[in-house]
């Protein structure tokens, strides 16, 4: 039998402000050479469990804790977090945070200089990791000037220079744009390789993990579930029970009622036509005629327009080169593009937090230059990425109420917004509670309802669903789908492909400050090619009817347009 | 925003060790403090200038110019207050309070300008391995290092916390001095907290990368002093040398001059 990489032991533990346990009663071998996923809904202890494993609890973080972790054999109570750097790297989502030098080859030193090694060697094991990361001609750079992938990246180089067995990515790729995502599975996939390097990795994309030997679930602090990770994600039922996002393909076999649910588009169509499925071209041509009659209808009174938007921002850097766009009202449009590619620069200047260098943005036919923010804020409200960015009442009400009282809206009127407002975004009767003892969708929620109670016709979203699990994700966009039929227009950003295709109308692709696409959600999804060049990637289910010659954005759109079905 | 000085280009003065631009920095200031009388400031003023534009570090003066043109208007009047001499001019100023005023003025940019002038050629990890070759233990270090990385992070927090609370409808500018103050909490809490939690993960990054794991450790930088150190060493040491001779010698300083 392998020895354990780590083996944990009836693990209990809470922290130390709280009353109730994270991880109870946790048990599990991870064996060497593994590639373990953990999963499950946000406030799970799935990153808890992480800092166990390099010792930051009980060292860094204190509080009562019951069991034993073991890495390699050692007991992580007696061995401070340092010491456990040579067996343990961890790789956190913050990507700014864990990056402290001023350049590429400096971060990679950093870890080794701890442990004395000395220069020749580090010099080589820069080589070596950057090599293996590809940064190697990023060397010289800062690490600041980094796109958030190449970040995670160095961030991988940086601890795999200690040389650990054991690799933990803590939602590394959370902030990631879908080609990014990719491209830091492929580094882990290449450490597979290694016989003696095992993988743990947290994760909420199911897409992204189908490589993994195997997947814990994690639901209140427990193993919810153990297993093959082919065979834990062919349960979709089980996987949605427990909060993680279950894969379009085998629900749609399984729905077919095909006793193989093949996981990858690829196989998805190999299966397909082995049971020689046909899909109704004319069901199919009903569909697409019938969605675009629909959303024809909502292009009638344009709010939001964009000619020739140019932005350099002071130290020189020009943002957007000539971008055009236009909202009207009563849709629901994604912004869609790369980290860094301009769409939250494009995004800021639809409510006048940045003034065009060169173009001109009109609001209601009036030019946002003319307006400025505060003006512009009453007809256009922006809902920030971190919704700590802008929460800092002690009360959910003080918070609503801030942006009406900013306003001088009476107080009888204000009050009633703030009812409405936290109403719409499911947190009634919380008017007392304090937002920061929320999780992070009820913040975001928070952030929402504290924007919705100034009354824009339109609502801006920069990556509404980032950071929250997938009922997480469902309820905020389920909200915002019922503020839009309320009236509201909706703009949103995300990197959350299967998010545009549930939710958007229309999609604007940005990339290096331009609209490289525009048009219908199908529409967009069907260019594969050209989104990989902009570092996007349609969902797997998607993919997978894009293979069969059809674009369709879900498994029951394509269920009901099967043939003699 | 970007509050980060170093510039990543090759001049003489970046290439210049680390401890050599340190010690630069500290003469420049044991320089300018001796001295009353402008005049003999002048010639530090000017090596000090020397510097920046040999080190093409003009620009991170030009992008710090309203606060140096604030120092200066405040200074200058400022300074007369604490000051009187013998040839009155006007209100409560003398000739030798002015020349008084115009030095400390001098005093005042010429440090910021020569704290540039080393935040613009020394990267992070040199300065840290400077100082620590000039004998100061590496938490020390460390610590100041981490200081100066905290501020660009900073900046670019109330950076996006004030457009967020901006676009709610705070607006910074009108009002007494007590509304305004009042209107920085809902940017100064979200600063608050969020650098309190990238302070922990930093914490943790850096504790995960064997921060302190054993009591000795190496650097792959290289730091070596060569001749040109040498030379501008020696130059220092006579500029030192001069400077606290004439001091010595009772000059530099503004006769008639009183100070409270």
């Amino acid at each position: 039998m392998a020895e354990s990489a780590v083996s944990i032991k009836g693990l209990r533990f809470r922290y130390r402000d709280k009353k109730e346990l994270v991880i109870d009663d946790f048990s599990l071998d991870i064996q060497e050479g593994e590639f373990l996923v953990i999963m499950g809904a946000n406030e799970t202890g799935k990153s808890t469990l992480v800092s166990f494993f390099n010792g930051l609890i009980p060292h860094y973080t204190k509080g009562p804790m019951e069991g034993d972790v073991f890495v390699r054999g050692k007991n992580t109570k007696e061995h401070k977090v340092p010491e456990l750097a040579e067996d343990v790297g961890i790789v956190f989502q913050d990507f700014e945070a864990q990056l402290f030098s001023t350049n590429v080859e400096l971060e990679v030193a950093f870890g080794p200089e701890n442990f004395a090694i000395d220069r020749e060697e580090i010099k080589r094991r820069i080589q070596e990791n950057l090599e293996f990361v590809g940064l190697e001609e990023f060397r010289r750079r800062s690490p600041a000037t980094l796109s958030g992938g190449q970040k995670q990246k160095l961030a991988i180089a940086s601890v795999l220079a200690m040389e650990p067995n054991i690799l933990a990515m803590d939602e590394a790729t959370t902030d990631l744009d879908p080609i990014s995502k990719q491209g830091i599975y492929e580094i882990t996939n290449k450490l597979r390789q290694r016989e003696d390097m095992t993988l743990v990795v947290v994760e909420h994309d199911t897409e992204e993990v189908l490589d993994a030997d195997r997947i814990v679930l994690m639901k209140d602090g427990k193993v919810a579930e153990l297993g093959p990770a082919q065979e834990i994600l062919r349960r979709g039922d089980l996987l949605a029970e427990l909060g993680v996002m279950p894969l379009g393909i085998p629900r749609f076999f399984e729905q077919m009622g095909s006793s193989t649910l093949p996981l990858t588009p690829e196989d998805g169509k190999k299966i397909f036509e082995k049971e020689n499925w046909k899909i109704s071209d004319s069901l199919y041509r009903n569909l697409v005629e019938k969605e675009q009659d629909e959303l024809s209808q909502k292009k009638h009174e344009p709010i939001i327009q964009v000619r020739g938007l140019k932005h350099t921002y002071p130290n020189g850097v020009e943002a957007l080169s000539g971008t055009d766009l236009d909202i009207y009202k009563g849709e629901i449009v994604a912004i869609v593009g790369q980290n860094g590619s301009g769409k939250t620069t494009l995004a800021k200047h639809l409510n006048a937090l940045l003034i065009p260098t060169e173009g001109e943005v009109e609001i209601y036919g009036k030019t946002t230059a003319e307006q400025g923010v505060f003006e512009i804020g009453k007809k256009v409200g922006y809902v920030f990425q971190n919704p700590d960015h802008q929460i800092f009442s002690e009360r959910v009400y003080d918070e609503v109420i801030y942006g009406p009282r900013l306003r001088n809206v009476p107080d009888d009127e204000a009050e009633k917004r703030v009812k409405e407002s936290l109403k719409a975004v499911g947190l009634e009767g919380f008017e007392d509670a304090d937002p920061f003892s929320l999780t992070k969708s009820g913040r975001q929620r928070v952030a929402v309802a504290s924007v919705l109670s100034i009354r824009p016709d339109v609502l801006i979203l920069d990556e509404p669903t980032t950071g929250l699990d997938y009922d997480g994700q469902r309820g905020m966009m389920d909200m915002v789908v019922e503020l839009n039929k309320q009236g509201s227009t909706i703009i949103f950003i995300t990197h959350h492909m299967w998010v545009v295709a549930a939710y958007a109308d229309r999609v604007y692709v940005v990339k290096d400050g331009k609209i490289l696409l525009e048009g219908l959600t199908r529409e967009i999804f069907a260019e594969e090619k050209i989104l990989k060049d902009s570092f996007l990637r349609p969902p797997h289910f998607v993919q997978f009817s894009n293979l069969l010659g059809k674009t369709f954005l879900s498994d029951s759109e394509m269920i009901s347009c099967m043939e003699g079905k | 925003m970007n509050i980060d000085f170093y510039l990543d280009i090759d001049t003489v003065i970046h290439r210049f060790d680390g401890r050599t631009k340190i010690i630069l920095f500290l003469a420049s200031f044991l320089a300018l403090v001796l001295f009353e009388d402008p005049l003999y400031i002048l010639p530090i003023a000017l090596l000090i200038l020397l510097q920046n534009f040999l080190a093409r570090a003009w620009m991170n003066i030009w992008r710090i110019r309203f606060l140096l043109f604030l120092l200066t208007f405040t200074s200058i009047i400022m300074w007369n207050l604490f000051a009187s001499g013998e040839t009155h001019l006007f209100w409560f100023v003398d000739l030798e309070s002015l020349l008084y005023s115009i030095a400390r003025t001098m005093l005042i940019l010429l440090m910021i300008i020569s704290g540039l002038n080393l935040l613009s050629t020394t990267r992070n990890e040199e300065l840290v391995l400077g100082m620590i070759k000039l004998g100061l233990p590496y938490r020390v270090g460390f610590a100041i290092s981490t200081s100066l990385r905290m501020v660009p992070t900073i900046s670019t927090s109330i950076h996006t916390i004030s457009q967020a609370q901006r676009s709610r409808g705070l607006d910074l500018e009108g009002g007494g001095i007590l509304e305004r103050l009042r209107k920085f909490i809902p940017i100064l809490i979200p600063v608050f907290i969020s650098t309190i939690r990238d302070t922990n993960v930093f914490g943790m990054a850096l504790e995960s990368k064997g921060f302190g794991a054993r009591d000795d450790r190496t650097y792959y930088l290289e730091m070596n002093m060569d001749r040109s150190d040498h030379l501008v060493l020696a130059f220092c040491l006579l500029i030192i040398g001069i400077s606290l001779y004439l001091e010595f010698a009772g000059y530099g300083d503004i006769a008639g001059l009183t100070k409270f």
